[in-house]
């Protein structure tokens, strides 16, 4: 328990640190967020430009907006987006079921495919089923995202016919009955999660052999076979589980990773995301957006951090033993 | 100009019924005329809020919410009466009130609205009776009539709101063609016909905004009839939609665009000072290759700021000839030879060789820049090509005059004004006459093109301008790149014209049997 006091504690420190720094970035790189609607446009004189600027706020010193910034987010305010004056959770909000709905799926879905996978190809190194998912699992990593999404389109959007080619639901959806409306959404998204789930398969999928390999030329595996267990006894109690504790590690990482959201997948199948969100954020120096993202971005990894490393010691007890030391 | 004419058919009538769906790269932001700052907001706005003035097809100015207005002689006074019975969407009187009310909240200083400078003129601004609306000028100001096209606002849905932050701008309601329904960001905007539109209602049922942020989906998005309507690339319109089977399902669009493409010249920069070498560059300069390279053909070369459709533009200046004899002698006269035989031109020892500046992100400039390049070292000119992120460009390189070249565009509006781009007065920092170019001529001139309302007045300043600019090259203008939209076969009364294919949306239909979309109850 003091363990874990001390450790939530020792993160704050660590976030203000974070949140100085990406203010800082943030405007340092040139540009304002008021200039998309005055720059470069002759009927927008200096004055006007000037006076937007201040009705922003974006005239004050750095460290006054800064320390404005950190108030009103004490308050738990993340402020107005400057781009259409929503408050910024509310644009959040508004993106965040679709980006955790998607990402929960493809996360299912490869830890689903990828744990078999690895695992089988570890039992039979060299064999054609490894051969073959490595080829398999590589092209997945290797291959050009964005370029993947456009061939699945047009093979199965355009030539074939099959399925939607982008956005969330047809255009009449909202008008149909509830089973139709999923349907519908399901078609919209199994381009998208398709191609997610293909090009993440090999990370999990060549952590998981490697591990299981590794695991299974253990001495204890030898002598639980030396003792005479079945061999599925032996593959699955001692070989699997003892395999799975470093993919628990990777899980933690991915949970800062399930709000964020892909820019490119999101882009080019027109999901309306977190990802888009936060990279048209950045291009219009939308600060309000921006610091709210990182934020809590930080905050997630640090939980996810707390959390792999919580489950850990929970899966392990030789980390419980040397922690209480 | 029609390039793809849709084959013959027999008279119809128009009939009522089905969807415009158009697709577009970005969402709106803040649905209010005064606050619709980006292309996408504007596209939706212009369907909901109408203003007083508008122009038409051959880009006169006509009247749109103003039944009648009047310049007084000395330009001093515009006066504009309503059409009778107008109403907002929520069927509330649209009066001569509501139009105070617009100008009240563009000069309002804490509304933050970019388009406050053209009212700065405005005296005052008074109701004469509900139909009947009189301003008061300082000084007589031409360019104002365009500034009354800013969509007008419901006084009664808005007063003692803040206009910033109020809800209205995700749920607007017009007097427009269209009625706002629906909103879903980064999806889909959906608008409804105006039962009681003043003209007449709109023959398609319903216009919907379809977000997708990737030129390529887009175009896959149209091919299979999930959009209707999109802005093709050039390559798209040239080797992309040229099989017979999209010829037949599709229409093409092609006009020019307003705004032209240049290379501005530091003027502070002796070596540009003199108009010899300008003039040199713009002879070395082939803009039928660019136009070819890079637009495949779908442009035309420029000679000034105004295009072709414009009636500012001088037919009497021709493009100049391609020409690198010329150039070769004006740089001579200039003191420009190579006289050390290395293949660059020099003058007191130093080589002719300078930055070319611009931004990135932009393909075809990034191409154009690379074509003017291989152009000018053929004239023994070494043009370096810098390619800068657009906010660092604008900010630490034009603002700062710490350029010699750029290639740039402008996009400009209808009205042929160019005081802010060319008017000696105009060079501070963060303002866009950034070359410093002065022209005591040019500058009496701008200051008259203001002050003066008849139109054939104005077009002898604005033709002796364009002369002049072209005279004195402190731009070398490039060209002016094709606007290309598509759309469906199935929408009929499709015509481009100069001010583009939208003008004339609420005359628009679909023959009922080839109707995509199901009637909506009204």
């Amino acid at each position: 328990m003091r363990y874990l006091l001390g450790r939530v504690l020792g993160l704050v420190p660590v976030l203000g640190l974070i949140t100085i720094l990406s203010f800082g970035l943030m405007h340092l790189a040139p540009g304002k967020p008021t200039d998309a609607a005055t720059q470069f446009n002759p009927k927008v004189s200096l004055e006007v430009r000037q006076r937007m600027e201040q009705l922003y706020g974006l005239d004050q010193p750095l460290p006054v907006q800064y320390a404005r910034w950190l108030s009103r987010l004490a308050r738990l305010d993340f402020g107005r987006s400057f781009i259409d004056d929503r408050p910024v959770i509310t644009k959040i909000a508004e993106r965040l079921p679709l980006t955790i709905g998607i990402n929960v799926l493809v996360v299912l879905l490869v830890w689903g495919l990828a744990i078999p996978l690895g695992a089988w190809a570890a039992l039979r190194p060299g064999s054609v089923f490894d051969r073959a998912t490595t080829v398999f699992v590589f092209l997945g990593y290797s291959v050009p995202t964005f370029w993947l999404a456009l061939i699945v389109m047009a093979l199965f959007g355009v030539r074939l016919q099959w399925l939607p080619i982008s956005g969330l639901h047809s255009l009449d959806a909202e008008a149909w009955p509830w089973a139709w409306q999923a349907w519908d959404l399901a078609r919209h998204l199994l381009l998208p999660v398709g191609v997610m789930v293909f090009v993440s398969l090999a990370g999990i999928s060549r952590y998981m052999r490697s591990s299981m390999v590794e695991v299974l030329r253990q001495d204890y595996i030898r002598t639980a076979r030396a003792k005479g267990l079945p061999e599925t006894r032996v593959v699955f109690h001692h070989g699997l589980r003892n395999a799975l504790l470093p993919i628990i590690t990777i899980l933690g990482f991915e949970l800062p990773a399930l709000i964020s959201g892909s820019v490119v997948m999101e882009t080019i199948f027109a999901l309306p995301g977190m990802g888009r969100l936060f990279y048209e954020a950045v291009m219009a120096r939308d600060y309000a957006v921006v610091m709210a993202l990182v934020t809590i971005g930080a905050v997630l990894t640090m939980l996810g951090n707390l959390l792999a490393d919580v489950a850990y010691a929970w899966a392990d007890p030789r980390i419980r033993v040397s922690a209480r030391a | 100009m029609f390039v793809l004419l849709p084959l013959a058919r027999a008279e119809e009538t128009p009939v009522a019924g089905d969807a415009l769906v158009v697709g577009s790269i970005g969402d709106a932001s803040r649905l209010v005329p005064i606050l619709a700052s980006d292309s996408a907001s504007g596209d939706i706005v212009g369907l909901l809020f109408n203003g007083l003035l508008k122009y038409n097809e051959r880009l006169e100015i006509v009247g749109d919410l103003a039944e009648s207005w009047l310049v007084s002689p000395d330009g001093l006074t515009l006066t504009f009466t309503l059409r009778p019975h107008l109403r907002w969407h929520d069927g509330a009187a649209l009066t001569a009130e509501d139009v105070r009310f617009t100008y009240e909240r563009l000069i309002d200083p804490a509304v933050r609205t970019p388009f406050s400078s053209s009212y700065e003129l405005v005296q005052s601004l008074e109701v004469l009776d509900p139909r009947t609306i009189r301003v008061q000028y300082k000084e007589p100001f031409a360019p104002a009539l365009e500034s009354w096209m800013m969509g007008i606002i419901p006084k009664h849905l808005l007063e003692g709101q803040d206009l910033n932050t109020t809800p209205f701008l995700r749920q607007p309601v017009g007097h427009g063609p269209y009625k706002f329904k629906r909103w879903k960001t980064g999806e889909l905007i959906e608008l409804a016909a105006n039962e009681d539109y003043f003209e007449h209602r709109p023959q398609l049922d319903r216009y919907l905004y379809r977000i997708i942020p990737d030129q390529a989906t887009l175009f896959l998005e149209l091919l299979t009839h999930g959009i209707d309507l999109a802005s093709l690339t050039p390559l798209q319109y040239q080797r992309q939609t040229s099989t017979p089977a999209i010829a037949r399902q599709f229409q093409k669009f092609r006009y020019p665009s307003f705004g032209f493409t240049y290379l501005g010249y530091n003027l502070q920069d002796a070596r540009f000072r003199d108009v010899r070498v300008r003039q040199a560059i713009n002879l070395a300069i082939d803009k039928d290759a660019l136009i070819q390279g890079v637009l495949y053909g779908l442009g035309s070369a420029a000679t000034g700021p105004y295009p072709k459709e414009s009636w500012a533009y001088d037919p009497a200046i021709r493009p100049p000839p391609f020409d690198l004899e010329a150039a070769r002698r004006l740089l001579g006269e200039a003191g420009w030879l190579d006289r050390d035989g290395d293949g660059w031109l020099d003058r007191e020892g130093q080589a002719f060789r300078f930055t070319l500046m611009t931004n990135q992100g932009n393909e075809v400039r990034r191409q154009v820049a690379e074509l003017i390049q291989r152009q000018l070292k053929l004239l023994g000119i070494d043009a370096q090509i810098r390619i800068i992120e657009w906010s660092v460009f604008v900010h630490e390189f034009i603002d700062k005059r710490r350029f010699e070249v750029v290639l740039l565009a402008w996009n400009l509006s209808r009205d042929p004004d160019i005081y802010d781009l060319f008017h000696s007065s105009k060079t501070k920092e963060g303002e866009y006459n950034f070359i410093g170019y002065s022209n005591p001529e040019v500058d009496r001139l701008l200051i008259e093109g203001r002050r003066v309302f008849d139109q054939t007045q104005r077009q002898a300043i604005y033709r002796r301008v364009h002369r002049l600019l072209y005279e004195d090259q402190p731009y070398t203008f490039l060209y002016v790149p094709d606007a290309l939209p598509i759309i469906d076969s199935r929408f009929r009364h499709v015509v481009a014209t100069p001010i583009g294919i939208g003008y004339n949306l609420i005359d628009w239909y679909v023959p009922q049997p080839e109707q995509r979309y199901r009637r909506m109850a009204p």
